[in-house]
């Protein structure tokens, strides 16, 4: 396949500096059309999402251009072998880019991460959340100017069961009752894990 | 016909050496497991390293029902809290082991995510090196373990605890004294007041009354 629709019909570019695989890229707005192409056209059908990866650029040497990229790649089992990447840049002043969580439904989790490690934000993702760092974590550890070893302390637990009770209500369960957080003291902690 | 088992029989003995000797061979671990050393442990547990040899039969999947808490893995910040709740919620006594480079030091995860050590969190009696540590590691540091229960004394404990108790119970007494005192002054200047302005009045009175 020589992607001559991406090209032509998206505005794509060749990425020179690949060298072990096909690499285009992709302007920001054609982002989700050149998505919905791979999945459905019948000369690729690329219908599995591998990765989703954010770059950062700032120590690169010899780079020009936007600090950031997200590196996605693309799979397809129709057509056995054939692999693609596609990549879009990203400014720092501008740091949105489109979901395709709504196409690809591992994309969620994805975009979820290079969110967290990233701070890159997914424009119409339902629920754009940190999903390896903790909630009270301050910063985007990946990015090249975030000190490796500076540590963060988390000071209680996510508690995550009203979450849960409601996601068990959207699949048709009936909650008979609702937890409630239980606040330890340090004294009587055993007073507070029995029911009132 | 006399048996000597049916005749009375008495062993005198120490307290402290029989809650050691009690304590010593009943260790149930809580396996805290998040990395390799955890199959580690698991291999330790079964049939050909046989962890029951030394009486640590059951593994306990509660901390109320557990003796020590086996941290056998990495800890990641957002993992700490849930640790320290569950050491919290093991009874007394408890005893700790680390098992690992990761459990010990944070390992070679020198990074933004990973605690350096579970000392940060929780008090730790037993390191074991090794990444991950063999089973034999982990019998050496059971045994040292054992060592350091027979080395506790339960009497000193106890009395230290009562201790602590009664000092408890004298302060919040004489919380209770300073309260009870603050409330009589309060009322006392309470009914002086009220005695003042009672006798003002009186004065007016008899002014109006001379009038």
């Amino acid at each position: 396949m020589d992607f001559k629709e991406l090209t032509e019909k998206f505005g794509g570019k060749l990425d020179a500096q690949a060298k072990w695989d096909d690499c285009v890229v992709v302007p920001r707005e054609y982002l989700h059309n050149v998505a919905a192409f791979l999945k459905d056209d019948p000369s690729c059908k690329m219908d599995m999402l591998v990765d989703i990866a954010g770059i950062d650029y700032l120590t690169y040497p010899n780079h020009e251009g936007p600090r950031f990229a997200i590196s996605y790649a693309f799979k397809s089992l129709k057509h056995p072998g054939l692999r693609l990447r596609l990549k879009v840049l990203v400014s720092e002043s501008d740091l949105k880019v489109p979901t395709i969580s709504d196409l690809y439904a591992n994309a969620n989790w994805y975009e979820r991460e290079v969110f967290d490690q990233f701070g890159i934000v997914f424009t119409g993702h339902p629920d754009l959340r940190r999903l390896l760092n903790h909630v009270e974590f301050v910063g985007h550890p990946l990015r090249k100017d975030y000190p490796a070893q500076k540590r963060q302390w988390l000071s209680t637990n996510d508690y995550l069961l009203p979450e849960l009770e409601k996601r068990l209500e959207t699949l048709g369960y009936w909650i008979v009752q609702r937890s409630k957080e239980v606040e330890t003291k340090d004294n009587e902690f055993l007073e507070g894990s029995v029911k009132e | 016909m006399t048996d000597e088992a049916q005749k009375p029989s008495i062993i005198t003995s120490s307290l402290d050496f029989l809650v050691n000797w009690g304590r010593t061979n009943s260790l149930w671990p809580f396996p805290y497991g998040t990395a390799c050393c955890a199959i580690e442990f698991m291999s330790t547990e079964v049939g050909r390293y046989d962890l029951s040899r030394i009486g640590s039969e059951y593994v306990r999947f509660t901390p109320r029902q557990s003796d020590v808490l086996l941290v056998a893995g990495t800890i990641t910040y957002k993992q700490a809290p849930i640790l320290k709740r569950i050491y919290e919620q093991m009874a007394e006594p408890r005893w700790v082991i680390a098992m690992g480079a990761c459990a010990c030091s944070g390992g070679f995860y020198d990074c933004y995510c990973t605690v350096p050590g579970i000392d940060h969190i929780i008090p730790v009696d037993v390191y074991i090196g090794g990444c991950p540590s063999r089973p034999e590691a982990f019998f050496d540091a059971m045994f040292d373990l054992q060592k350091k229960i027979k080395d506790e004394s339960y009497m000193k404990q106890r009395a230290s605890r009562v201790k602590d108790q009664l000092e408890m119970i004298k302060a919040k007494t004489a919380e209770a004294k300073a309260a009870a005192k603050d409330f009589a002054q309060e009322k006392v200047e309470m009914a002086k007041e009220f005695v003042a302005e009672k006798e003002q009045e009186l004065v007016k009175k008899a002014q109006f009354w001379k009038e």
